[in-house]
């Protein structure tokens, strides 16, 4: 499934990357094994631009976001 | 025959618009919190518009690296107050319309009296200990947040917090980052028109809240990229991530730290004020540390040691005194090079930083 990534988060995993996970929580667990830096760091998680808080099934046609916030004004 | 007003003859005759909504604006009152980049812009356009009563809230001074964006003021500004300042030009711009400035910085102290007394509220600032407190205070006095914010070429802009069951900023992001996750405009820059742009924006969903149109972002968070034109909206809703932790209550409030909420000083590193900060100066053993990159201006009139920031990353200098005072641009840099240095000298010294930085410092001694 296809991942896209925002802010600072991208200049850690690159904007888009293809990962396969059977859900979000196994997807978390695979970003922070595979990007040392991302360990602390905030993102909310979108899965077919939807924010999401609990794990949630993916299928192969996904498409997920990785939010963090913004603080510049 | 309902009073026409000139100025306002391209909504009146704006089909989906009309006097109705323009009296709609009239009547409104809008606080903006923040007369920086993202200030700048949307101000601009409340004001044309002719919103009935606008705020100003910032109690920061123009700096000349403000300019290159911050596009209500001029060189003749530095050294100004923001809000006042700002208020003067669009008092200018529409005298039919009240516009108040607070030259302060919004705290737990002052929030609630500032926000009260105004319909909707812009969050324009530039930290996020500023938009936890305005998102708490504006949930806890239910009124809605048009916010706005940026990162190098990227913007978000969303409306919280607008009705009963809306969500606010801490249904997005439950947990605020710490100040060292995050690096600020001075650091990795923005694009200036970015917050041009994104201000607009907000001003355009604060009329579009106000005026009744559709469409307002309520829980939904637009990102544009100003590199692809690309822009994403995500849906989110007040029952995510249910259990925030907004204070219950004005009391609870008021007993929050926000700036340790988001990870400003949660380490045992002394944060100085301008005054305790001068007052180091000079002092027996004790080593004054310019972390900003080589050139950045202005330059301290004290006597210091210039390490930049960016060489703390390769390779953490050797300080002989036993006291170590950081100072940077506006204290973010200066903090994380703090904690690295604690990292490596843990508590064999005492370290620490400018809060605020040069901002603050040259602020205090202009102001």
């Amino acid at each position: 499934m296809k991942i896209f990534a925002f802010g600072q988060i991208a200049e850690i995993t690159g904007k888009s990357l293809e990962i396969d996970a059977a859900d979000t929580d196994q997807l978390h667990q695979f970003l922070m094994a595979s990007f040392k830096e991302l360990t602390d760091r905030k993102f909310a998680i979108a899965v077919n631009k939807k924010i999401i808080s609990k794990n949630v099934a993916l299928h192969q046609t996904d498409e997920i976001a990785l939010m963090p916030p913004y603080s510049g004004g | 025959m309902e009073k026409r007003n000139l100025r306002y003859a391209r909504h009146y005759s704006l089909k989906g618009f009309g006097l109705e909504a323009q009296q709609k604006l009239q009547n409104a009152s809008v606080l903006v919190i923040g007369a920086g980049g993202l200030g700048c812009s949307s101000l601009q356009y409340l004001a044309a518009a002719g919103i009935g009563q606008i705020g100003i809230v910032d109690g920061d001074t123009v700096a000349i690296s403000n300019l290159q964006r911050q596009i209500l003021f001029e060189t003749s500004d530095i050294g100004k107050r923001k809000a006042t300042t700002a208020a003067k030009k669009l008092q200018n711009l529409n005298p039919e319309i009240i516009i108040a400035a607070f030259d302060q910085q919004i705290n737990t102290g002052n929030a609630f009296a500032l926000i009260s007394d105004y319909d909707v509220v812009l969050d324009c600032t530039d930290n996020f200990a500023s938009r936890y407190l305005i998102n708490d205070a504006c949930v806890l006095l239910k009124k809605p947040i048009v916010f706005g914010a940026v990162f190098q070429f990227e913007g978000q802009v969303a409306v919280f917090n607008s009705s009963k069951n809306s969500a606010n900023y801490r249904n997005l992001f439950p947990i605020p980052p710490d100040a060292t996750e995050v690096q600020d405009c001075n650091e990795v820059g923005v694009l200036g028109v970015l917050p041009g742009i994104i201000g607009t924006l907000q001003a355009v969903e604060t009329i579009k809240l106000i005026a009744g149109l559709e469409g307002v972002l309520s829980n939904r968070l637009l990102t544009l990229n100003l590199l692809t034109y690309e822009t994403f909206i995500v849906e989110l809703d007040a029952e995510i991530n249910a259990q925030t932790e907004v204070p219950i209550n004005q009391a609870a409030f008021q007993l929050m730290d926000y700036e340790w909420l988001c990870g400003n000083g949660k380490s045992g590193i002394i944060n100085l004020g301008v005054a305790e900060f001068l007052q180091q100066i000079g002092q027996r053993d004790t080593e004054i540390v310019d972390v900003r990159e080589t050139g950045e201006m202005p330059k301290a009139t004290f006597k210091n040691q210039n390490i930049p920031f960016s060489e703390f990353k390769e390779n953490l200098p050797e300080i002989e005194a036993s006291h170590i005072v950081l100072f940077c641009q506006s204290g973010k840099r200066s903090l994380r090079a703090a904690k690295m240095l604690q990292q490596k000298y843990r508590s064999t010294k005492e370290i620490s930083h400018l809060s605020g930085g040069m901002t603050a410092l040259n602020e205090y001694q202009n102001g």
